[in-house]
């Protein structure tokens, strides 16, 4: 009985997984070729005949700088994020400042903004007091698109604590911060790494702002480096893909850890 | 829920209430002081910049000289006149419109398969996340490379006995091969909210359907089309934003060309800026593209209420 239950089941695992199997094929697709030669790559073949592992001692060692670049910039931004939008959200949230909905309205409205609204004057702005070329600058720059999500998706987090324990805690005699600090952090923990994660994935994406502030060529980072490695002398996919598969490591990491916390986080803040 | 508590407690301790009243509290300010600083310094100033830049000359020989001069309509009249901005309006447009589609589609019916309970479903949805989180130049270069003349698109075409087409190559096969890249990065975005959506639905309601004699199809259309509206409404707003938006993708692919054939508000803009140096006009260009997410929105809010 209980094997007749089950054998229904297994049919739709086959049939999930052949969705799936066919929707990653593109992912799949520069996972393998990072691994074949030039020649091998467009000649039809779907699994390498000897793995090409030159492709990526080539492209790691020519990132390696322009990865340290993104690293720095990806870790300071999601830092930086996490340190303005922690508390904000905190304080917007329970604390009941005034002017808080025209605050939050306008962070909403900001994400209705194409990225090109901010490159324009950031440029113009950057060049006036000498940021262009900087990593500070694009750290800063690329908080224009992390700190209104961070803000926006750590108060949905932050209206989930109960009320009873912050008030609890500030009726005990702990200072706001020390409230802050002891209680409220450490209750909303996956939502703070969560977020933090995030902040830290959108600079490490980012082309527009590098591509924009940064032409210097040793403070590239990884997405300006592989941009520019196109159409220079044609496209050289032996160094393309592996370098694609580069970023994406980060990010790739991140759903095989936390795909839970990503989906709870993202229909959170969407649909509330 | 949260501001129901609020009252609870409120009424609960209203000494304690009032007394904090009293005394006017500062901390509320100390906690978003740094969010408040960073708000008007690099996202309302840069807006304000943004708008007003666009009444004013701002060409290389201003820019370098560092007086720009106020002159009014000029550069959305430059803008508007040049046909390349209304290819680019179309297609960005178009690009949204199919991009959107089929992104609830494929997103719609995943979701459907994904209230079924089966072994390795964790495993899949989570697999099913990665083009999402995918840097979008990763994304940009693994359809380049799909897309090439040579490449698996053509060759996988080529075992049915059709093409090969030149699909970066000329302006009408350009166009829906950024679109198809771009279903691929969203719709698991589409998937996972339609995806909770739908287990929000109670059971209930569907075997209340089931013992009524509805078959699936029935039940699909009849309960869970119209109790998913508002999720839906949700999805498709937020994904107009996002697609109207959209940059990376196609400058990376094709850099709006061949022949514009790509060409989108936000790439137009960004050539018009940083390759003409028409900082000016590339701003005016991004105010229209700013109003047509807003009347974009508007009409979906119109529609909706029908």
């Amino acid at each position: 009985m209980t094997t007749f239950a089950i054998l229904p089941r297994w049919w739709i695992t086959v049939a999930a997984l052949t969705v799936t199997a066919i929707l990653l094929s593109p992912f799949y697709w520069v996972l393998v070729g990072s691994f074949m030669t030039p020649t091998e790559l467009f000649s039809g073949h779907i699994w390498p005949k000897h793995f090409a592992l030159e492709n990526w001692s080539v492209a790691l060692s020519r990132l390696w700088p322009h990865i340290q670049n993104s690293l720095i910039v990806s870790a300071a931004a999601s830092a930086g994020t996490l340190l303005i939008t922690a508390p904000a959200a905190y304080g917007l949230v329970w604390r009941k400042p005034r002017g808080r909905q025209t605050l939050m309205v306008f962070t909403l409205m900001t994400q209705m903004l194409p990225a090109i609204v901010f490159v324009i004057p950031l440029f113009i702005v950057f060049t006036k007091i000498n940021l262009v070329n900087t990593l500070f600058g694009l750290i800063l720059a690329d908080m224009t698109f992390t700190i209104p999500f961070a803000l926006i998706m750590l108060s949905a987090y932050m209206k989930d604590l109960p009320y009873e324990l912050v008030e609890a805690a500030l009726v005990d005699g702990a200072g706001q911060l020390r409230a802050f600090l002891m209680i409220v952090l450490p209750m909303t923990l996956p939502g703070v790494i969560t977020v933090g994660v995030f902040s830290f994935l959108i600079p490490w994406g980012d082309l527009i702002f590098a591509l924009s502030l940064i032409t210097d060529g040793g403070l590239q980072p990884l997405t300006l480096e592989l941009y520019k490695a196109v159409g220079q002398y044609g496209i050289d996919w032996s160094f393309l893909l592996p370098g694609s598969v580069l970023t994406a490591v980060p990010a790739v990491l991140f759903v095989i850890v936390a795909s839970r916390f990503i989906v709870a986080g993202v229909t959170r803040g969407a649909i509330k | 829920m949260p501001v129901k508590k609020t009252t609870q407690a409120a009424v609960a301790e209203p000494s304690r209430a009032k007394a904090r009243k009293a005394r006017f509290d500062l901390s509320p300010y100390m906690f978003i002081l740094g969010f408040v600083v960073f708000c008007l310094l690099m996202l309302l100033y840069p807006v304000v910049y943004s708008l007003t830049l666009s009444f004013r000359q701002a060409t290389v020989d201003t820019f370098v000289s560092g007086d720009m001069p106020f002159n009014g309509l000029t550069q959305y009249q430059a803008a508007i006149a040049d046909p390349v901005f209304w290819r680019a309006v179309v297609n960005t447009v178009l690009f949204a419109f199919f991009s959107i589609l089929f992104q609830f589609a494929i997103g719609f019916l995943l979701a459907l398969l994904f209230q079924l309970n089966f072994p390795l479903k964790n495993f899949c949805l989570a697999l099913l996340l990665i083009p999402w989180v995918l840097p979008v130049l990763t994304a940009a270069n693994i359809f380049k490379g799909l897309f090439n003349d040579i490449g698996p698109i053509n060759q996988i075409l080529h075992l049915v006995g059709l093409g090969p087409f030149p699909w970066l190559a000329d302006p009408t096969y350009a166009f829906p091969a950024t679109i198809v890249a771009n279903i691929w990065i969203g719709f698991p975005f589409n998937f996972i909210l339609l995806y909770a959506g739908m287990r929000s639905i109670p059971i209930e309601v569907y075997e209340a359907a089931k013992i009524d004699g509805a078959n699936f199809w029935k039940r699909v259309v009849h309960i869970t089309l119209p109790l998913l509206k508002p999720v839906s409404a949700a999805v498709l707003m937020l994904g107009t934003i996002y697609t109207v938006k959209v940059f990376d993708l196609v400058f990376i692919m094709t850099g709006g060309g061949p022949a514009n054939g790509t060409q989108l508000l936000s790439t137009y803009a960004y050539q018009v800026g940083f390759s003409l140096l028409n900082f000016g006009e590339a701003a005016a260009i991004a105010t229209l593209l700013v109003l047509l997410v807003l009347v974009l929105n508007l009409l979906q809010l119109v529609l909706q209420r029908k």
